[in-house]
């Protein structure tokens, strides 16, 4: 029973970071992230449940806030250098160059 | 489980500079808030000042009054010992002098070339951007919470916070505003990418030790048996998301961006007080929780401190951008610093290591305020002169100046007389002592190539003619303060380093708490 | 009670319930990786969610799986609408969605992917929680959150504060130019 959550947080994880990798979109690639995170809180649940302490529940829930101050934070980045530059793909931004 | 909640205990003197900071941080947002706009940044300015200088007196106050602790505070949460103490010193004190550059920058608007219509407009719209300074000090307090954290949730939140203002700080540049929004848009993706990491690895943690504890998870290693490549992937998936706050190589990548694209004197509070509490906790983490695992760990932080060497050291040659190249020379500095995290053998040779880094924290970090500092001072009429070929013939037209930063540089090289030398001394010997002599023949001539592109900036600016065209200095009375002050103590930690060598010694006796 | 060896056949009723919910978030998830459609993948983003608030329910994490509804499907995706709305992203199949290097992300994934299922596999193969509810109620939660974890509970606050008070800095920014 424990295997099955934990293979499907392992599961969420990795598509979360194929996503990162993959999409063009900013916001898009911000979705993938909060899906990492998902996948991190349910693994914490999983184990609290397992360790039979309540640690990892506690965790799951600061993981949760500290995720929507990141998303006020990052939607405020977005929506700012999309005012400026009228697109919000991560690939069109490439001033900065190696 | 009974019906009343029992009073947790909080030890208020141990935490009393993180109180300070987070206080004045809020106090300054009341002022944003109730202020009328003319008076805000002659409220904003003391206020960040004085409660650093506050909380730097209270470090050195709880240091007095009860000797150096060694405890963790507020249940568990926060680990007060000689270590995280003098991290906190050295990031207020970085923190100071950063601050007294940005009140620099954003304020007075000298931004802008003096007489042109920018800067009239910028005078009208300057006090408009006094948030920066509870942003600032709200950054401060995450990086001390970063550096003094016991357990991983802890160091998750002060990674948020001191990580959540810095994303932002980095899109507030006047000039340049698109660089700067990109460098904010790339930090903030990258670096939530990067706590994502950190998470997962935390998670895997908590599922091998059934704690977040750092000296639990330490004490699970011994009695959990038959799950050590849990323990592996744990670490590993961890170390991702701080090696990436460090900025070694292979995480790297954001690190020049995001210091050329922020203002300067963010880029001067990112390149000194976040690697400074980013090495406390990376640290902990390693020598604390994971130290007894230290035979599976060390090669793999000798793969990253070599390449991270290396590569910071061999791309700073390519680049023509000053921020840039200051951003990989602190990309290999990180790599030096490491050299010595691998150092552990035994408490003795544990503390001789870590009072090195120490030691490297504050000269560096000392130093590349001082060299933002003079980044900040040289402008073209569209902002600071960043590419290298406006800086030729800087040594003719203002010496003193250059003299300053090609002194700057000589003390990242680690030439003799510069508080680099000892740092690298430090480190070195360190390292050399704990075993890891391929290491420092690796980190000598890392030096070596780094020396020379420090010194290619010195012969243009001392060898070459200058520009008609070339950039004006402008020498702000704060700016000129933090150089100045930086250059000093370049030179006294260069020429008489011991007490600093003492008290980081002394800080780094007891090691951290368990 | 003996936990030691749990058959894996017939499947418990929650485990029944668990895999349909797996197969959800897992499948939803992948929609949100793949589709062409913005508001899409924040759509199946809170069916992702969602399903993941099931599966908390069923470890017995009664409060997390609300928390989890009440922000991350709640607050989090409303937001990231707004966002999509904002950035007048296009309403409908965009083509240019996704970047070139789908097949290298694609072996890291499937690597990440492989090796922490088998880590946690092997780890955990023949562990087996006892699911009593209660547990994970909001009271015990409560009580731990104010005592053991307060001070971070503290600076969550902080780190509140700073996230709105850095957006509204952030959005103020180019009002001058108008």
């Amino acid at each position: 029973m424990t295997t099955h959550y934990l293979v499907l947080s392992a599961l969420l994880f990795a598509i979360g970071g194929v996503g990162v990798l993959v999409r063009r979109n900013a916001i898009v690639v911000f979705m993938c992230v909060e899906l990492m995170l998902n996948a991190c809180n349910l693994a914490f649940v999983t184990f609290a449940r397992q360790h039979g302490n309540l640690d990892g529940q506690v965790i799951a829930f600061f993981v949760m806030i500290v995720a929507a101050a990141e998303v006020v934070v990052g939607l405020a980045i977005i929506v700012t250098i999309f005012r400026t530059r009228r697109s919000a793909s991560v690939d069109d931004a490439n001033l900065l160059k190696y | 489980m009974t019906d009343t909640i029992t009073a947790p205990t909080i030890e208020y003197l141990l935490l009393s500079p993180l109180l300070v900071v987070f206080g004045a941080a809020i106090v300054g947002v009341l002022v944003e808030a109730f202020a009328p706009r003319y008076l805000r940044a002659a409220f904003q300015v003391p206020l960040t000042l004085l409660s650093l200088v506050a909380a730097f007196a209270l470090v050195i106050f709880v240091v007095v009054k009860d000797g150096v602790p060694n405890k963790a505070a507020a249940m568990g949460a926060v680990a007060a010992d000689g270590p995280a103490l003098f991290i906190w010193g050295t990031i207020l004190l970085l923190a100071f002098v950063s601050v007294l550059l940005i009140g620099d920058d954003f304020v007075p608007s000298a931004v802008a070339v003096p007489g042109s219509v920018e800067e009239e407009r910028a005078v009208s719209e300057g006090a408009a951007h006094t948030e920066v300074y509870p942003l600032v000090l709200f950054a401060v307090g995450g990086m001390l919470l970063f550096a003094a954290s016991n357990d991983l949730l802890v160091m998750f939140v002060a990674l948020e916070v001191m990580s959540l203002p810095l994303y932002m700080l980095c899109g507030l540049a006047r000039r340049r505003r698109l660089l700067s929004q990109e460098a904010a848009m790339k930090y903030f993706l990258l670096g939530a990418f990067s706590s994502a990491f950190f998470l997962y690895g935390t998670a895997l943690l908590y599922g091998y030790a059934g704690s977040i504890d750092l000296s639990k998870i330490s004490t699970s290693l011994s009695s959990v048996g038959g799950q050590d490549s849990l323990l592996f992937i744990g670490a590993a998936v961890l170390g991702v998301g701080l090696f990436f706050k460090i900025g070694a190589v292979p995480f790297q990548m954001w690190k020049p961006d995001v210091y050329q694209g922020a203002p300067t004197p963010i880029t001067a509070l990112m390149a000194s007080g976040t690697l400074v509490a980013a090495f406390g906790a990376l640290l902990r983490v390693f020598w604390v929780a994971l130290g007894n695992l230290e035979w599976d760990w060390s090669p793999v932080v000798w793969a990253v401190a070599i390449l991270t060497m290396v590569v910071g050291a061999i791309l700073a040659i390519t680049q023509t951008d000053i921020k840039r190249m200051l951003a990989y020379s602190s990309i290999a500095h990180a790599g030096f610093i490491l050299t010595a995290v691998v150092a552990t053998a035994g408490a003795k040779q544990n503390s001789l290591a870590l009072s090195g880094i120490l030691f490297y924290l504050v000269a560096y970090g000392l130093t590349t305020v001082g060299a933002f500092g003079v980044v900040t001072m040289v402008r073209d009429p569209g902002g600071e002169a960043w590419h290298l070929s406006r800086w030729a013939g800087l040594g003719k037209r203002s010496p003193k100046l250059a003299m300053v930063l090609a002194f700057f540089l000589l003390a990242m090289a680690g030439i003799p007389l510069t508080s680099g030398f000892f740092a690298k001394y430090a480190v070195f010997s360190a390292a050399v002592s704990g075993g890891a002599v391929a290491l420092v023949v690796v980190g000598v001539v890392a030096s070596a190539i780094a020396a020379f592109f420090y010194v290619r900036v010195i012969v243009l600016m001392f060898f070459s003619d200058p520009a008609a065209d070339g950039p004006s200095i402008v020498m702000p009375i704060a700016t000129r303060g933090v150089v100045g002050f930086a250059a000093l103590a370049t030179v006294v930690l260069g020429v008489f380093p011991q007490p600093v060598l003492d008290l980081a010694s002394k800080a780094a006796q007891s090691l951290f708490v368990r | 009670m003996n936990f030691a060896s749990p058959a894996f056949w017939p499947p418990t009723t929650q485990e029944i319930v668990f895999l349909l919910l797996g197969v959800i978030a897992v499948g939803s998830a992948v929609l949100v990786v793949t589709t062409r459609q913005l508001v899409h993948a924040a759509l199946w983003l809170v069916v992702s969610f969602g399903a993941l608030a099931g599966g908390y329910l069923v470890l017995t994490a009664e409060f997390v799986a609300w928390v989890q509804i009440l922000i991350y499907v709640g607050a989090i995706v409303v937001l990231l609408l707004f966002g999509i709305m904002l950035t007048r992203a296009p309403i409908g199949r965009s083509a240019d969605l996704d970047s070139g290097n789908q097949i290298a992300a694609l072996v890291v994934g499937v690597a990440t992917a492989g090796v922490l299922v088998s880590v946690l596999v092997a780890g955990f193969r023949h562990a087996y929680m006892p699911l009593t509810p209660g547990a994970g109620a909001a009271k015990p939660l409560g009580s731990s959150i104010f005592r053991t974890w307060v001070l971070p509970f503290e600076a969550l606050s902080v780190l509140l504060l700073a996230a709105l008070i850095g957006a509204i800095v952030l959005s103020r920014t180019d009002i001058r130019g108008r």
